[in-house]
């Protein structure tokens, strides 16, 4: 799964700059809030064409988090 | 300025807990949770949990000509409002309830109407939506339905902000009557939110539990929908006296604000300028509360920032407070929740019991306050506040005080 399509995604979302997002960054610092979050995650399940559950959500802390999980659907699929 | 009082005269609930009044308050003062899986599970829809009305059949409460222009919110809204009329002693055609208002809320509209056509029109390909698609399902269709039905000809429209939506048509019914404008009104808040848009579109926002609903506890895991209606009459007091009604409590006061802020995430000033302007209004201190009906939940954030501002209002005197979430046991029926909670407070007062927070298992360390965890106390209620927090931080808090 791509950073840049990830990144693209959490720029639209949050009117951040693309290259502000790292895999270490924390999506509360890129100015995610709850409601950002969950619409990142479907404009992610659109992009991927996935199912990402709603148990992961509490796991998600940074952009790398995201990257895992993606990967790991992309595995288990 | 000296304003006039307002009674509640009046009650009328159809819910989760069932068909009438005695059935809401046979459920919360039991602490019997409404919330079961739903037996219409629709395959790609995740949320598996809902407070529907049990054993509802409209058949039995309207003629097949009525149904065609009533849409399920506006079935549950007569039939609670005919409740609560009869329970006030007014009669149709009397002229005390033919000149009063009719203020109805809801959240949602008449979704079922509105959706039934839209898949004629946009999955099957129809070309012809049904006529009464517009007069059914549009957002005021409750309040002239309402109307329409009890004969009430005063002032009539619908209100819509949310989950607060029936506290604020139940605010605005009280204010007209304060400032002398009618002596009666009937107002509350009706949603029936289980149609397949709603559902995915409440799936999309991955806030409804799998689990259940537990107001304030560690494993909470979100909200649960729910279904019906609450209506009240309420009347001035010196209306209600000349006539000898029974009086459930009077409504005392009102908090309006505006988070002015988040779409969705509550905001503390909100809700704690929203409290204490619905004491101030009511011209009660916070030692004066003895119950609150919590917004109550059952998501991460609701809990902890109403618990927080509960202390911030009340200070020593939090831990002294009774604060449940009946949604715990009637489920999140959207507008309609705030107009059924106030039915339980106004209830709750008049019986001296305090309806407890079912699903009650350990409280969170964030919420530290006194939740009665599942099953009811017995309490002379002096005050009580009905605490009502809406998506687009529209907060609305309505006082009621034991009437002596």
């Amino acid at each position: 799964m791509s950073l840049e399509i990830i990144a693209a995604i959490i720029a639209k979302t949050t009117n951040c700059k693309i290259e502000d997002v790292k895999p270490e960054s924390k999506l509360t610092e890129l100015g995610l809030s709850s409601l950002d979050t969950i619409t990142m995650l479907f404009e992610l399940e659109e992009a991927f064409d996935i199912e990402i559950p709603n148990e992961v959500i509490s796991s998600i802390v940074t952009v790398n988090d995201i990257l895992g999980k993606l990967n790991d659907l992309d595995r288990s699929a | 300025m000296a304003t006039r009082r307002v009674m509640i005269t009046g009650l009328g609930a159809i819910s989760g807990l069932g068909l009438n009044l005695q059935n809401f308050w046979d459920g919360l003062s039991t602490g019997r949770s409404a919330i079961s899986p739903l037996d219409f599970p629709i395959d790609d829809v995740k949320i598996s949990l809902g407070a529907t009305v049990p054993e509802f059949n409209p058949d039995e409460y309207f003629t097949a000509s009525e149904l065609t222009i009533l849409d399920r919110y506006s079935q549950l809204a007569v039939i609670a409002a005919q409740e609560a009329v009869n329970d006030s002693g007014l009669v149709r055609g009397g002229s005390i309830l033919t000149d009063a208002a009719t203020i109805i809320g809801s959240a949602c509209g008449g979704k079922h109407t509105d959706e039934a056509t839209y898949e004629q029109l946009y999955k099957k390909n129809r070309t012809r939506a049904h006529p009464l698609t517009i007069p059914k399902g549009m957002p005021s269709a409750a309040a002239s339905m309402v109307s329409l039905h009890l004969g009430t000809r005063g002032p009539a429209f619908g209100l819509s902000s949310a989950c607060a939506s029936g506290s604020h048509a139940i605010i605005q019914g009280m204010s007209m009557i304060q400032s002398g404008m009618i002596e009666v009104a009937l107002v509350g808040a009706s949603d029936a939110p289980f149609t397949y848009g709603l559902l995915k579109s409440w799936d999309a926002l991955r806030v409804a539990s799998d689990d259940t609903c537990r107001p304030f506890c560690k494993d909470r895991s979100g909200m649960v929908l729910g279904e019906g209606a609450g209506m009240l009459v309420l009347e001035s007091e010196e209306h209600a006296k000349n006539r000898g009604a029974k009086i459930y409590a009077e409504l005392a006061g009102c908090g309006m604000t505006s988070d002015a802020g988040h779409i969705t995430r509550p905001d503390i000033l909100g809700i704690t300028n929203a409290i204490e302007n619905a004491l101030h209004h009511a011209n009660l201190y916070p030692d004066d509360i003895d119950y609150i009906n919590a917004h109550g939940t059952g998501t991460i954030v609701n809990d902890a920032t109403e618990t927080e501002a509960i202390n911030r209002v009340f200070g020593y005197h939090a831990k002294d407070l009774a604060v449940t979430s009946t949604k715990s046991m009637h489920g999140h029926a959207l507008g309609a929740s705030s107009a059924l909670e106030l039915v339980a407070s106004a209830l709750a007062i008049y019986n001296e019991t305090i309806p407890p927070t079912a699903n009650f298992t350990v409280a969170d360390e964030t919420c530290d306050l006194d939740y009665v965890p599942n099953e009811a106390r017995h309490k002379v209620i002096r005050a009580a506040v009905s605490n009502s927090f809406a998506f687009g931080g529209l907060n609305a808090v309505v006082a009621l005080k034991r009437y002596t």
